[in-house]
C-alpha cells in the first residue's frame, strides 16, 4: 500500500497547490491597503508585449508603437491620432520627395544635463537603419546634421509615410549609446530613468527639465506580471492599475474602476493565395494552400462569419466589428464594409464555385478536395485561441472544416506559407497596409506579404498611397486598393484576410485616478501614451 | 490479519477476501472502462463553446461547472481522462514489450546483459520529465510525441525486474534438469520462463499506467505536446490556474479530483491483481 500512499500525496500536493495559489488570492482581496503615495503610480501593464529584453532602446524597437517614456520623438501623435511636434518645430520636403529637413528645439537637454543637438538625431537615425530592428527604415539612405538644430534626411524612395518612422524612434544621446544602453538608458523624455529589476519592475521618476508639461506622477513604477496576478495585486491594493484579460470584465473591486479602451488593433486570420503546387521557400517551407488559395472559400467564409457574435462570445463584448484591418484609421474604406453573417449568401457563393457536399458529412467538396484548413493561433494569447475556435465552429454552419492549432512563432515561422494564422496588426502609419499587401514587400522574417499577395492594380495603388505627399491623394489611394469598385484586398474584391475585430483593451484602475483623453491604442495597447494629461483626483 | 477483519464487516459481508478483491477489481475496471467508453459518445457539439453560459459554478446542467468558453467541464473532465487513460495505455504497451525485448536480450550473453544495464542506467540517470520533454519535442510534438515520449522512457524499471527474473530463473535446478533432458532452448523459455513472467508483465503494465498518466497530465501542464483547446487533464489544470484569482475554483477542483481518482484506481487494480495472481502475497 505504500505506492498508494505516495500517489496520493503526490496528487493531494497537486490540487492543493493549485487551489492554496487562488486563496491566499482572495483572502488578499479582503485587505485594502494603499501603499504608495498620492503623485505615485504603479502599474502592471504591458502584459501584452512585456518586458523588453533587449532593454528600453528605441533603436531595438523599444517605444515603437507606443509612448518610450524616456525617450521623446521628433514628432508625436494627438488624442486624434493627429501628428504635432515634439522635439521637431517643423520640417519641408523637397518636390522629389527624397529630402526631408526638420528643425528641433535648441533647448532640450538629455538627463544627464548634455544638450540635444541635430547630431543626436542623426545619430539615431543612422544607427536605427543599419540595426534592423522593429522599424522599417528600408527607405532611408542617410541623416545628416547640417547645423546644431537642423536634420537632413535623405531617402532612396520617396515614401511620404516616411513622417511616421519620425514619430516613432526616441532620440538616443551619442556621447552615452552603447551596446549597453539598454539597461540604462539616457534620454530627453517626461520620465528619467531609475532603476531596472530585470523580469520585476522598473523605476522611472519624474525629468525636471523636461521641454514640456510636468507629469503629475512623479514616480511611475511599471511591474512585470501575468494579466491574472496583475489582477490579484490590484485586488489587494498592491498596485494603481493592472492591464486584465477582457474575460475579468465583470469583476468588482473595491475602490476600483474598470476602463475599456477601443483601440485599432485587429485581429484576422490570413489566407495563403497560392495554390500548393509543391514549391518551397528558400528555407524550405511548403508555399500555398489549395483550399484557402481559392477565392469562393474565403469569400465564403468573410460573408458567413457573424462577426458581432465572436466579438460578444470570444471577446466579452470587448472588441468592435473589423471588415479590412484598418476599418477605423482616416485611409479605412468605408465602401468595403457589408453585411455579414450571411450563411445563405456563403453556402450560395460555395455552390457556385462548385463546392458542394456529396458525401453527406457536412463539409463541402471540389474535385476531391475537402473544404478544410488549419488555423494556427499563439497559445500564450487567449484572444487568438478563443477566436480561431469560434471561427471553426461557425464556418462549420457553411460546410467548411477549420481545425485551430496552437503553435509557437517559431513554429508558426515554418506553417505561416502554407497554413492560415491568426495575427494581430494595429498601427497608427499606412505603411503597414503597404507592407502587407504591396507584392514585393514579401518578407517571411517580418510576415510582410506573407500571403503572397500579387494584383497588379492594388499595388498600384499602393505605390501612389505611399509616395504621395498630399494626405488626402494619399489617403484616397489607401482606401482604393482595398476596394475600387471592382478589386482590391479586401471581402468585396479577392478577399484575402478575415478580419474579424479589433480588440479593446482592458484595465483595472484606481477610481480617483483621471486618464483624461487616452489615445488609440495601437496593437499592443498605448495606455501611458497620455501620461502627462493623468493626475490623480 | 486485519485487512481482512476490516473488510468482512462492511457491505461484503459473506463473501470471501478472494472474492471481495475480484468484485472490487472488477467494479474500478468497470469505471475506467467506462470513462474510455464515454469518450465514443461525446460528440462534438457537446465539446464546443457556448459563449452564453460562461464560468458557470457546478449545478445540475454543469456538474463540474463551465469554463471561460462556456464548455461543460463534466465532458471536457472526462475527454481529458479518457485521452490520459489512452496514452497511458499505448505508452504502457510499448514500455512491456520494450522492456520484454530488453530483458530477454541481456539473457543472451555478457555483452548483451552489459549493454542493457548500460542503457538503463543511461535512461534512468537523466530526469524522467526532462526526457519526456526532449523526445516528444524531438518526434516533432502533437500526442504523437506526448506517447513517444512516456513510451520511452518508463520501460527502465519493469526490464530490470525481467532482467533480475531470469537470471535467477537461470540458476534454478530444474532448468538445469530440463537442459540435461536435451530441451530444446525454446521450450525452456516457453515453458519454465514464460509462467514466471506473464504475471510480471501484466503487473507491470497495469502498475506503469499511473506512472504514465501523471507524467501525461505534467507534460501537457506545462504546456508541451498538446493545442492548449484540446481536453488533457494537464491543459484543464494549467488554464484553470489564471482564473483561480477571480474564484473559479471548481476548474482546478473537479479535474484535479478525478485525475487522482483514476490514477488510485489503476494503482488500487495492480494491488489486488499482483494479490490474486501471487497467492503469497495475499496473506501479508
Amino acid at each position: 500500500m505504500k505506492r498508494s500512499l505516495s500517489l496520493l500525496l503526490m496528487g493531494i500536493l497537486i490540487i492543493g497547490a493549485v487551489m492554496i495559489s487562488g486563496c491566499t488570492d482572495n483572502n488578499a482581496g479582503e485587505t485594502d491597503t494603499e501603499v504608495t503615495g498620492a503623485d505615485e503610480l504603479t502599474a502592471a501593464v504591458g502584459t501584452h508585449g512585456g518586458e523588453p529584453a533587449a532593454g528600453f532602446n528605441p533603436i531595438t524597437g523599444w517605444g515603437y508603437n507606443h509612448e518610450p517614456l524616456i525617450q521623446s520623438t521628433l514628432f508625436k501623435k494627438d488624442s486624434n491620432a493627429d501628428l504635432i511636434n515634439d522635439l521637431a518645430t517643423g520640417y519641408t520636403v523637397s518636390e522629389d520627395g527624397l529630402v526631408w529637413t526638420v528643425k528641433i528645439r535648441d533647448n532640450v537637454k538629455f538627463h544627464d544635463g548634455v544638450p540635444l543637438t541635430a547630431k543626436d538625431v542623426a545619430f539615431t537615425f543612422n544607427t536605427a537603419a543599419g540595426a534592423a530592428g522593429d522599424v522599417d527604415l528600408s527607405m532611408l539612405e542617410k541623416a545628416t546634421a547640417i547645423n546644431e538644430d537642423t536634420v537632413e534626411f535623405k531617402l532612396n524612395d520617396n515614401q511620404a509615410t516616411f513622417i511616421h518612422k519620425l514619430s516613432v524612434i526616441g532620440i538616443v544621446p551619442e556621447h552615452a549609446y552603447s551596446e549597453a544602453y539598454g539597461q540604462n538608458p539616457i534620454g530627453s523624455g517626461p520620465y528619467e530613468f531609475v532603476q531596472w529589476d530585470k523580469g520585476q519592475q522598473v523605476i522611472l521618476k519624474a525629468n525636471p527639465d523636461y521641454y514640456g508639461q510636468q507629469p503629475y506622477f512623479k514616480k511611475l513604477t511599471i511591474v512585470y506580471m501575468e494579466a491574472d496576478t496583475a489582477f490579484a495585486a490590484a485586488k489587494s491594493g498592491q498596485i494603481d492599475l493592472a492591464e486584465i484579460p477582457s474575460s475579468y470584465v465583470d469583476q468588482k473591486v473595491k475602490g476600483m474602476k474598470v476602463v475599456s479602451l477601443d483601440s485599432v488593433d485587429a485581429r484576422g486570420i490570413s489566407f495563403p493565395m497560392q495554390p500548393n503546387t509543391g514549391k518551397k521557400t528558400k528555407d524550405g517551407y511548403v508555399i500555398g494552400n489549395n483550399v484557402t488559395s481559392d477565392v469562393a472559400i474565403r469569400k465564403a467564409l468573410n460573408i458567413g462569419i457573424d462577426r458581432q457574435a465572436l466579438i460578444d462570445g470570444a471577446l466579452n463584448g470587448q472588441g468592435q466589428e473589423e471588415f479590412t484591418g484598418v476599418d477605423k484609421a482616416p485611409w479605412g474604406n468605408k465602401e468595403a464594409i457589408f453585411k455579414d453573417g450571411d450563411l445563405d449568401e456563403a453556402k450560395k457563393i460555395l455552390k457556385d464555385a462548385g463546392w458542394v457536399d456529396t458525401d453527406g458529412d457536412g463539409i463541402v467538396e471540389k474535385d476531391g478536395q475537402k473544404a478544410e484548413f488549419t488555423v494556427l493561433y499563439t497559445p500564450s494569447a487567449q484572444e487568438r485561441q478563443a477566436l480561431a475556435v469560434s471561427v471553426s465552429e461557425e464556418a462549420k454552419k457553411i460546410g467548411i472544416n477549420i481545425k485551430p492549432e496552437g503553435a509557437s512563432w517559431d513554429k508558426i515561422d515554418t506553417l505561416a506559407h502554407s497554413t492560415p494564422v491568426v495575427f494581430g496588426y494595429g498601427s497608427l502609419d499606412p505603411t503597414d497596409m503597404y507592407l502587407k499587401y504591396y507584392s514585393k514587400s514579401y518578407n517571411p522574417g517580418s510576415y510582410n506579404n506573407i500571403i503572397m499577395y500579387n494584383n497588379s492594380v492594388v499595388d498600384q495603388y499602393l505605390r501612389k498611397a505611399i509616395t504621395s505627399t498630399d494626405q488626402n491623394i494619399a489617403n484616397e489611394n489607401w482606401q482604393l486598393a482595398a476596394w475600387d469598385g471592382e478589386t482590391g484586398f479586401s471581402p468585396k474584391g479577392d478577399a484575402t484576410w478575415l478580419w474579424m475585430a479589433t480588440i479593446n483593451y482592458v484595465y483595472i484602475v484606481d477610481e480617483d485616478i483621471d486618464m483624461g483623453t487616452p489615445k488609440i491604442q495601437p496593437h499592443g495597447a498605448d495606455i501611458f501614451g497620455n501620461i502627462l494629461e493623468w493626475k490623480r483626483m | 490479519m486485519t485487512a481482512s477483519g476490516t473488510i468482512s464487516k462492511g457491505l461484503f459481508r459473506g463473501f470471501n477476501l478472494r472474492q471481495k478483491t475480484i468484485l472490487l477489481t472488477s467494479f474500478i475496471s468497470l469505471l475506467l472502462i467506462a470513462i474510455v467508453a464515454s469518450n465514443f459518445f461525446i460528440d462534438n457539439r457537446s465539446m464546443s463553446t457556448d459563449f452564453e453560459s460562461k464560468n458557470l459554478a457546478p449545478s445540475f446542467d454543469h456538474p463540474f461547472g463551465t469554463d471561460w468558453m462556456g464548455r461543460d467541464m463534466f465532458i471536457r473532465t472526462l475527454g481529458g481522462l479518457g485521452l490520459s487513460i489512452m496514452i497511458g495505455a499505448i505508452a504502457s504497451t510499448i514500455s512491456t514489450i520494450l522492456s520484454i525485448i530488453l530483458g530477454l536480450l541481456s539473457s543472451v550473453g555478457k555483452i548483451e546483459d552489459s549493454f542493457v544495464s548500460w542503457l538503463v542506467d543511461v535512461f534512468l540517470s537523466i530526469p524522467h520529465l526532462l526526457l519526456i520533454i526532449l523526445i516528444s519535442i524531438g518526434l516533432g510534438g502533437g500526442a504523437t510525441g506526448v506517447i513517444m515520449g512516456v513510451a520511452f522512457t518508463h520501460w527502465t524499471s519493469l526490464t530490470r525486474i525481467v532482467r533480475a527474473e531470469i537470471k535467477q530463473l537461470k540458476t534454478q535446478g530444474y532448468i538445469q534438469v530440463s537442459r540435461n533432458f536435451g530441451k530444446s532452448k525454446w521450450w525452456i523459455a516457453v515453458k519454465h520462463f514464460m509462467p514466471h513472467l506473464i504475471p510480471q508483465f501484466i503487473l507491470g503494465t497495469i502498475l506503469m499506467f499511473p506512472h504514465a498518466i501523471l507524467h501525461e497530465a505534467s507534460v501537457t501542464f506545462l504546456g508541451f505536446g498538446l493545442s492548449p483547446h484540446e481536453p488533457a487533464i494537464g491543459i484543464i489544470l494549467s488554464e484553470s490556474m489564471r482564473y483561480l484569482s477571480a474564484g473559479y475554483w471548481w476548474l482546478a477542483f473537479f479535474p484535479g479530483l478525478s485525475l487522482l481518482i483514476v490514477v488510485l484506481s489503476f494503482d488500487m487494480i495492480g494491488e489486488n491483481l499482483d494479490k490474486l495472481m501471487n497467492p503469497k502475497k495475499a496473506h501479508e
